[in-house]
């Protein structure tokens, strides 16, 4: 069975895929699908905290700004941060991993030690540190995330790298004069590829969880962006008469993180064969 | 003698690990929009003060000279004053963590107590109902967001429903203060309405902490035990005729029970993450809510300073977790 | 003796708890912590109520409209060249220890200020230097000021003073006792210090010999507890965990809270402006024309009405519509026409390119962003972009008071620190303030004059007269988006009585308050 095929087999893997794809799809038509699209900067004053209803799906929030709107809005922007910040961590985290793990030795032990550091606190406080000293923006968000991530996929890189560069048909490539370029790129870089693709996935999940905790402490998008964690932290106040306000955007995020999450164990069952045996 | 090896090849890689935390935190830290010597100087200060109270505070100096006056410091303990207060951020952070190093703790006892019997279960019972229902709750666990889980908890079980206290570590100043473990402290001091009281305010932050970690947990548990289940030893004893039940017993959580330790420090992690946001939440006077006050009021020296301590007590865990690893596991000392 | 009548109290509450329950309580909520107790290093409405309870001044604001009192002095003397101030103190008054108060106290905690160069001290620092201060003899004190000031009194309820003897023993290295005044109280207030955690707050015990004495009921202990949320303080009050929380709440709020009977709202004229604040130096802001537009582009209406529910009232200047020498001028109009026009007028000599206009807000504080949000609604209409970036209040303040930094706007509250115009119009407008305090950049060689005439005059009338007409100036200039003028609404639980509010402080002046039965 082809890789798609077996993926669309396992049911949670396919109900994430499809989250995933509803978001992605969501996102880039949020001006045509949402009711009231001019609601992410428009306000009307004498609408504000309205419940759910037929007009307001999930009610309206503190400027009479309808909350469905917005919410579908918002995931442009996790969406956005969460491919960025997760695409940079790749391309930082796989060279360094993909370098240390083939040449070994101080500098690749320098490598290693450098993303110990950051690995040494909770990705989270130094996110807090570094979103906090560049001010808030989204585009801080994404370099704090940045920052802070890569080293989980150096690692990965690194651990698996060092695993193929003893397995002979890597020793093979080099005897046939294959330069080290070539064998990383070519030879080792595709061998490592499931074990990146599987970690993305789930790492997908994990930076938006941050990402929404960073806007919940203020540390994200300025208003009104319509960003997920914000919305939460805006609604906070309100709760808990507003009791929608703060749920759907909370629901929101789960959802999300969730369609990742599933995709990423669904991948793992069928792109890491020795994983597959235990989680049956 | 190779115990002693690891633990001291951990404790050797401890400060430069350390080392490079400060140099890379301060530096992120320096970037700042902000002018701290304005900040101190406050509202009225003419700018002559300021510039008087920049040379004081040393901001005039180059940025290597900055770094290398705070590691001195921080040699000797020394984390600098805060902003605000000028208080020393040492002298505020060990005054926090206590409250902190106690919600998590019993954060991470509900994740084990939750986690490690359901994860047996759930493989041991694999594809049933129950396995089911277990692989949804934990998917979903590790999908909420903690933040947003604790203020719909608080929502309902202490507005609504009245059935917990709001938020704080206790209602009225606590029992006396001996180790800042109110746990502990109400035990000592034989105060048990205190201890009562302490633990009614722990429940649902602490529970809102362990979810996530509980969801890991089974995760990793039935994976663990499952790989056990069908490894080749295990299907020779069935075929010897043992009891299933022995074998359960035995074999399989002895060795899950391994993988767990493994992932404490992991946890542990998460945990210290978690209750950054579920502080806040909560009002739990830690060093989440610290860390949160700091980031609001600009206080770069005391986010530099939680950094480093939760870096500290971090390696620290998992300096432990490894030590602990080499007396359960002896495999690892091979 | 002395240490005899402690011990058998505590021993007594022992052996009693019922007696120590019915002492009276009061716990109160605060929005932010309490991380200092030195009276002398901060100066801000969040934390005032550690210097209300444990310290006095030499005089004191009360009431509302504010009055200035006779507190630990009697009474002053100002020298015919205004010049030398001299103040008569009461000789009855003990601190805490016990220690009767000398004018040698109000020395050292005048100079102890000045030397902080923090909270009050970098006011005094203008005014008078280092050393002019002079205990004429036991109980009183001259001041010599470097020219003539009329805002001096009104700032004279900042001396907040310290028991001299207490506080240098705990000196370590010269520091005037800065690391020990942190954590402990050397004053003479209404309450005495019995805990203090910064994490969580402070416990006050009546101090029983206080020389302003009692009346028949007062609470024996108060308890201010930092809770950061809300939320978590408002549903705090309605469970009964808290008997009074900090005024300014959002409307909503104070909406919820008067639906609970339990819960009483205290509703009282206030003077904290809230005001847009324009940078005036730096283009397309420097035009007039320009300002005209964006200050007809703000939907006041909307914002009073809806936002804040009318609970406030429209403050035309930046001067508070209750406070003396405000002049009787109507406040600009929601109008996008006419702001069309005006921007018209620019236009047609600087030219249609205009460039986005930045606006930073205060993060945490809704009422900021939500007023960012109004404004670029309304200069969307004009066809302006507007750029809106939240920062927290000490990196927002710290750019605001340099011209570089300074975003185009800013909105943001300015209360009362003391009860004087310059307070608000002399501080934001005057360019002796700038740019620390007159954030706006603005510049005015007449408004400037009259300003600094009113700071040296003390003739009452002319002050009146000088404030208004420059206050009207500035109107005219429109150098800034004013918006209104807050009421207070005190939450306490509804057994709470006699809180005397005054808008320096709060409300926060525990002594007068009790619990009705």
């Amino acid at each position: 069975m082809s890789p798609l095929k077996r993926l669309l087999a396992d049911r949670a893997a396919s109900i994430g895929a499809a989250i995933i794809a509803g978001l992605i799809l969501v996102a880039i038509l949020a001006p045509w699908i949402a009711p009231y699209p001019e609601d992410v900067t428009a306000f009307h004053l004498s609408e504000r905290l309205q419940p759910p209803s037929g007009t307001h799906l999930f009610g309206t929030d503190r400027m009479g700004s309808d909350v469905f709107s917005r919410i579908l809005f918002g995931a442009r922007i996790t969406i956005t941060i969460a491919l960025i910040a997760v695409g940079v961590s790749v391309a930082i985290g796989v060279p360094i991993g993909l370098i240390a793990g083939y040449y070994g030795g101080f500098p690749g032990g320098f490598l290693m030690r450098t993303s110990d550091v950051f690995l040494a606190v909770p990705q989270i406080v130094l996110a807090i540190a570094i979103a906090q000293t560049l001010g808030p923006s989204v585009e801080n968000v994404i370099l704090a995330l940045s920052l802070t991530y890569w080293p989980f996929w150096a690692r990965l890189v690194y651990a698996e790298t060092r695993a193929l560069k003893s397995q002979t048909f890597i020793e093979a490539a080099l005897a046939l004069g294959a330069s080290d370029w070539r064998v990383m790129v070519l030879h080792i870089l595709p061998n490592t590829a499931s074990a990146i693709i599987v970690r993305t996935s789930i790492g997908m999940g994990a930076t938006i969880l941050t990402a929404a905790a960073l806007g919940f402490l203020g540390l994200g998008a300025p208003p009104p962006t319509p960003e997920w964690g914000r919305t939460i932290s805006e609604a906070r106040e309100y709760l808990p008469e507003a009791w929608w306000y703060a749920a759907a955007p909370g629901l929101a995020i789960f959802l999300v993180v969730m369609g990742f999450n599933l995709l990423g164990d669904g991948l793992r069952d069928i792109l890491d064969p020795k994983l597959r045996k235990g989680r049956r | 003698m190779r115990r002693l090896e690891i633990i001291l090849s951990r404790l050797v890689w401890f400060i430069p690990t350390l080392f490079g935390l400060v140099f890379v935190v301060f530096f992120i830290s320096n970037v700042i929009p902000t002018d701290p010597a304005r900040i101190v100087a406050g509202e009225n200060a003419t700018e002559a003060q300021v510039q008087a109270l920049r040379a004081e505070m040393g901001l005039d100096q180059p940025i290597f000279v900055q770094f290398g006056r705070y590691v001195a410091d921080l040699a000797t303990g020394d984390l600098g004053k805060s902003l605000y207060t000028q208080r020393a951020i040492s002298e505020d952070l060990l005054h926090r963590l206590p409250a902190t190093l106690e919600l998590t703790t019993a954060a991470m006892i509900i994740a084990i107590g939750l986690g490690l019997p359901l994860g047996v279960i759930s493989a041991v019972k694999r594809n049933s109902l129950i396995d089911q229902v277990v692989r949804v709750l934990s998917v979903s666990g590790l999908a909420v967001a903690s933040f947003w889980l604790a203020m719909e908890l608080q929502m309902f079980f202490s507005t609504r429903l009245g059935w917990t206290p709001l938020n704080g570590r206790v209602a009225g100043w606590g029992p006396d203060e001996i180790t800042g473990f109110y746990v502990i402290d109400s035990i000592l001091s034989g105060d048990w309405a205190s201890l009562w009281d302490v633990l009614h305010h722990m429940l649902l932050p602490a529970i809102t902490l362990a979810l996530p970690a509980a969801a890991t947990l089974v995760r990793f548990t039935r994976a663990g035990v499952l790989e056990v289940i069908n490894s080749n030893f295990v299907l020779y004893e069935r075929a010897m005729g043992f009891p299933p039940a022995l074998i359960i017993w035995k074999y399989v959580l002895r060795n899950a029970l391994i993988s767990t330790v493994t992932q404490i420090g992991l946890i542990f992690g998460t945990l210290f993450a978690g209750a950054v946001v579920v502080e806040a939440v909560f009002d739990w006077p830690g060093l989440g809510t610290y860390a949160v006050q700091s980031i609001l009021q600009s206080d770069t020296k005391a986010i530099l300073g939680f950094s480093i301590i939760v870096g500290v007590v971090f390696i620290a865990v998992n300096l432990l977790v490894d030590i602990l690893h080499t007396f359960i596991d002896p495999r690892t000392l091979k | 003796m002395k240490h005899l009548v402690p011990l058998l109290c505590s021993a007594l509450a022992v052996m009693t708890p019922a007696l120590a329950q019915a002492q009276d309580r009061y716990v109160h909520a605060n929005n932010s912590a309490y991380d200092t107790l030195d009276p002398h290093t901060v100066r801000d409405v969040a934390r005032v109520a550690s210097r209300l309870n444990f310290y006095d001044g030499l005089y004191r604001w009360v009431d509302n409209p504010p009055q200035l009192v006779p507190w630990l002095a009697t009474d002053h003397t100002v020298s015919d060249d205004g010049l030398t101030w001299t103040f008569n103190l009461r000789d009855d008054v003990s601190f805490h220890d016990g220690t009767n108060m000398t004018a040698q106290d109000v020395v050292y905690s005048f100079e102890r200020l000045l030397e902080l160069k923090r909270g009050a001290g970098s006011l005094f620092l203008p005014m008078i230097d280092p050393g002019m201060t002079k205990a004429v003899d036991t109980y009183s004190v001259a001041f010599t000021l470097k020219e003539p000031s009329a805002i001096f009194a009104a700032l004279v309820p900042d001396i907040l003073v310290v028991n001299s003897s207490l506080v240098q023993e705990n000196e370590v290295d010269g520091d005037m006792g800065q690391a020990w005044m942190i954590d402990n109280v050397a004053g003479s207030g209404s309450y005495m210090l019995q805990r203090y955690d910064p994490a969580r707050g402070f416990i006050g015990e009546r101090f029983a010999d206080h020389f302003a004495g009692w009346g028949d009921k007062y609470f024996d202990e108060i308890e201010f507890r930092t809770v950061l949320e809300t939320n978590t303080r408002i549903q705090g009050l309605m469970r009964g965990d808290y008997q009074g929380l900090d005024g300014y709440l959002a409307p909503d709020q104070v909406a919820r809270l008067r639906e609970d009977d339990d819960v009483q709202i205290l509703e009282e004229e206030s003077m904290r402006v809230f005001h847009i604040a324009m940078h005036n130096g730096r283009a397309p802001l420097d035009d007039r024309n320009f300002r005209m537009a964006m200050v007809h582009a703000f939907d006041y209406d909307g914002y009073i009405n809806e936002i804040m529910q009318g609970t406030v009232a429209r403050n035309p200047t930046i001067l508070p519509g209750n406070l003396w020498g405000a002049p009787d001028v109507p406040g600009y109009d929601y109008d996008i026409e006419k702001a069309q026009e005006y921007l018209d007028a620019y236009k047609a000599e600087h030219g249609d390119d205009i460039r986005p206009i930045q606006i930073g807000t205060l993060a945490g504080f809704s009422e900021t962003e939500q007023a960012a949000a109004l404004m670029q609604n309304g200069l969307s209409q004009l066809g302006i972009e507007v750029e809106i970036e939240s920062s927290p209040w000490p990196v927002i303040s710290s750019n605001m008071q340099n011209p570089e930094t300074m975003p185009d706007m800013v909105p943001y509250w300015k209360s009362t620190y003391y009860v004087d115009p310059n307070n608000w119009v002399g501080e934001l407008y005057a360019s002796r303030y700038a740019p620390t305090r007159n954030v706006s950049d603005y510049h005015n060689d007449s408004v400037d004059e009259k300003l600094e005439k009113a700071l040296v005059s003390t003739d009452q009338g002319e002050r009146e007269q000088l404030y208004a007409d420059a206050t009207t100036q500035i109107y005219d200039d429109a150098a800034g988006i004013w918006i209104y003028n807050t009421k207070w609404f005190g939450p306490y639980a509804s057994n709470v009585k006699n809180v005397r509010f005054c808008p320096v402080g709060n409300g926060q002046d525990m002594r007068w308050a009790y619990l009705d039965d």
